[in-house]
């Protein structure tokens, strides 16, 4: 939906000085040194897929509003370019567009959330939200059916006629958000959007985010400060240093394998257990801790070294077939089925009298909770329901402390 | 110095004794030069400023003078006029009622009270006629100023090059004092209301043009960068956000221009501007105290109703609400 390429920002009196330092890879500090510029953002590469949630993260002063506002060129990059998949025009390069075609593309295809709301004060907010709708040239009344309906989105339905400075900061934000999403654009660009309110309503609000993003499915640039935000949101991060991208995947792609000691940093820090899945902490099926215990009526069982007493039977293409304990069938259930019902907790005594099994990307904080109905390892089966590999202790709690994959 | 010389001959006379006494007596001379130089430095140049102005004035007079009296006088009159009929065709008592409303709605009902008092006041003191004439002037000289003013602010707020054009300007125009502009008026104008009121307009417009340039762009960048960025143009930007949120600044404006105004309305009385104004003059000039001091409390009650209104509406200006954060 939207690509970056190499999209550079140099703040200062002659901005074209400091590009060939930056192809020679001298940091920020050495070019303000040499050439008396700041580098806002240095060769920024990205491609943001269409409906998903990609999340900027990094410090404070590292070049985030910078390069968002490049985007939608409140700011004009220095150089490199952004391609933007226009749903009538097909691709276009935002870099190359002039006043008039930039204005249409800011009207009806990007939007905007400022971290500290930016709401017209002089305004209600029915007329806050339907701002861009105004521009856009759309009738009065329809403007004011429409902004009343994202308004009952955001959950401030009666709230139409007060001014933004009745509201409190995270009310005004779900304003903002309103105003954002009332114009149909297919981009929305959040800056910050929730680092000025209160811990707990910033989680409220990202709750609120997923869910309306689950119904809309825009296409989100999200700026953060906060890791723990950007993987509660993000379906992809990056992570900026010094106006450089320095690297992008999935949140449990730079939670487990962080790249650079800056990234490990942050990273250490973050809860992982919202993040890290099945398939990166199981004990994968290959491995030599697998011990093969023959074979009856076309299932082959095996165990784990660690625990012998313990059968997993697999028929030929792989599936489970049954779990036995000290050679007693025990029952096998969904781990979340089990969730679902917490009512059914047993006694501890009985938590081995069951048997779990998860798909792939079941997260680390769900397969914690299922220790509390079986201590049995949690079986990793994919798609298919062919085994992957099994998650016993050892692997939780290395993936908690160490964020990493299991011990080979 | 005991008899100094003619004013002519002392300006000059130092040139031409270094110039001819060089060789002689060059010490001597020198000493004698450095002498005047010190005590009487300004006779060596005689800057004509007096006769320039004159010149000019007398330029602009003549240039000018056809074109004012047929372009600029008779909308000036006519805006006058009309105000005046206007002004002076509500019933004394339906006036007292409808500032009374007009105070309580712009400000409180203390002030809507005190408009009432103040006016009665002015009736009771017999010059009723004369305090509508005054504020007859007064409205029609803001109407103006506004009229020119705004504008003016408006390209101050967008382009630096105008505003810098500008600025001296204004310096010139509010530091000049007020009697100054008489002159000229006159002369362009002849006498009465008119050039007045032309007086007026120059000297109360200055607030205008320099606080709506100042409200405009003391508007918080971060509701522009949201306008820009939902795709406002330029002139959306102008008046969806700009102008609304430095209306309690251009209120501000608005309401010194009334204030320099009024003062400036009753100056005006000693080229022949009716009013309050007048009341004082002719009371000085016949040593009449009494008649003076009521011309005198007339036009302060008029300006503290006018002042307490103004700054009313100007509280409740949209873009007040910004300030409450
Ligand atoms: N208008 C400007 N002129 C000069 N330098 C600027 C300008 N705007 C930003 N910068 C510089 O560019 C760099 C990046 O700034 P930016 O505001 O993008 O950071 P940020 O990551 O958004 O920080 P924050 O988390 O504080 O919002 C900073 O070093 C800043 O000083
Ligand atoms: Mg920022």
């Amino acid at each position: 939906m939207i690509r970056a390429e190499n999209v550079t920002k140099i703040f200062g009196s002659d901005p074209e000085s400091a590009i060939p330092l930056l192809e020679e890879n001298k940091t920020k500090d050495e070019i303000r040194e040499l050439t008396g510029q700041t580098v806002g953002v240095n060769k920024a590469s990205f491609d943001i897929q269409q409906g998903e949630v990609f999340a900027i993260m990094g410090l404070s002063g590292c070049g985030k509003s910078t390069l968002i506002r490049c985007i939608n060129r409140i700011i004009d990059p220095t150089a490199g370019h952004i391609f933007f998949k226009h749903p009538e025009r097909g691709e276009v390069d935002i870099t190359q567009l002039d006043e008039e075609a930039l204005r249409t593309l800011r009207k009806q295809n990007m939007s905007m959330v400022f971290q500290h709301f930016a709401l017209l004060p002089h305004r209600t907010v029915l007329s806050n939200v339907g701002y861009g709708m105004e521009i856009q040239g759309r009738g009065r009344r329809d403007r004011q059916k429409a902004a009343q309906r994202v308004l009952d989105m955001v959950g401030l339905g009666p709230w139409g006629s007060s001014y933004p400075s009745e509201l409190s900061g995270g009310m005004q934000q779900r304003v903002g958000l309103a105003r954002g999403l009332a114009t149909d654009a297919e981009v929305l660009l959040m800056d910050e959007p929730f680092s000025a309110l209160d811990p707990l309503i910033k989680v409220d609000m990202q709750q609120e985010l997923t869910r309306i993003q689950r119904e809309l499915h825009r296409t989100i640039l999200f700026i953060t400060h906060d890791l723990d935000e950007a993987m509660r949101i993000g379906d992809h991060i990056a992570i900026m240093e010094d106006g450089k991208i320095v690297q992008i995947g999935s949140p449990e792609q730079i939670l487990v394998n962080p790249r650079t000691e800056y990234v490990a940093k942050f990273v250490e820090h973050a809860d992982p257990t919202g993040v890290i899945t099945a398939s990166t902490i199981a004990l994968p099926l290959d491995s030599d801790k697998f011990v093969s215990g023959g074979e009856r009526d076309g299932i082959s069982y095996l165990h784990r070294q660690d625990l012998p007493n313990v059968r997993y039977g697999m028929d030929r293409e792989g599936r489970l077939h049954d779990v036995q304990l000290d050679g007693q069938d025990v029952p096998v259930r969904r781990l979340e089925e089990v969730l679902e019902d917490e009512s059914a907790r047993p006694a501890s005594s009985e938590r081995t009298g069951l048997a779990l099994t998860c798909g792939e990307d079941a997260v680390l904080r769900h397969i914690l909770r299922s220790r509390l109905h079986s201590t049995l390892p949690v079986v990793v089966t994919n798609g298919d329901g062919r085994i992957r590999g099994l998650i016993d202790d050892p692997e939780l709690i290395n993936g908690i402390l160490e964020k990493r994959g299991h011990i080979p | 110095m005991p008899n100094p010389p003619p004013a002519r001959y002392r300006r000059w006379h130092a040139v031409p004794i270094i110039q001819q006494n060089w060789g002689s007596n060059r010490m001597g001379e020198l000493v004698e030069f450095l002498r005047v130089l010190m005590t009487d430095p300004f006779g060596f140049i005689d800057l004509p400023v007096r006769q320039v102005i004159t010149d000019i004035v007398n330029w602009i007079v003549a240039t000018f003078r056809d074109f004012s009296r047929t372009y600029i006088s008779p909308p000036v009159r006519g805006v006058m006029n009309g105000v005046q009929w206007g002004l002076s065709s509500v019933p004394p008592g339906a006036f007292i009622l409808a500032t009374f409303v007009l105070g309580w709605w712009a400000a409180s009902w203390r002030v809507g009270v005190f408009s009432v008092i103040a006016f009665a006041l002015i009736g009771f003191m017999g010059v009723w006629d004369q305090m509508i004439i005054t504020l007859s002037l007064v409205v029609t000289a803001v109407f103006f100023c506004v009229l020119i003013g705004l504008p003016l602010g408006i390209l101050s707020s967008r382009s630096d090059r105008f505003y810098g054009f500008m600025r001296p300007v204004l310096d010139i125009m509010q530091t000049t004092p007020p009697f100054v502009y008489l002159v000229p008026a006159v002369m362009l104008f002849s006498i009465g209301n008119v050039p007045g009121l032309i007086a007026t307009i120059v000297f109360a417009m200055p607030p205008v043009i320099r606080l709506t340039n100042l409200g405009i762009r003391h508007v918080n960048p971060e509701f522009i960068e949201a306008a820009v960025a939902f795709g406002s143009t330029k002139r959306q930007i102008l008046w969806k956000v700009q102008f609304p949120l430095a209306m309690p600044t251009i209120m501000a404006g608005l309401n010194q221009t009334i204030m320099l105004a009024l003062s400036m309305v009753v100056i005006a009385a000693i080229i022949g501007a009716g009013g309050l104004g007048l009341e004082v003059y002719a009371g000085l000039e016949r040593l009449n105290i009494g008649q003076a001091f009521v011309g005198g409390i007339g036009i302060v009650l008029l300006a503290m109703v006018l002042d307490r209104i103004t700054q009313g509406l100007g509280e409740k200006a949209p873009g007040v609400r910004d300030r409450g954060e």
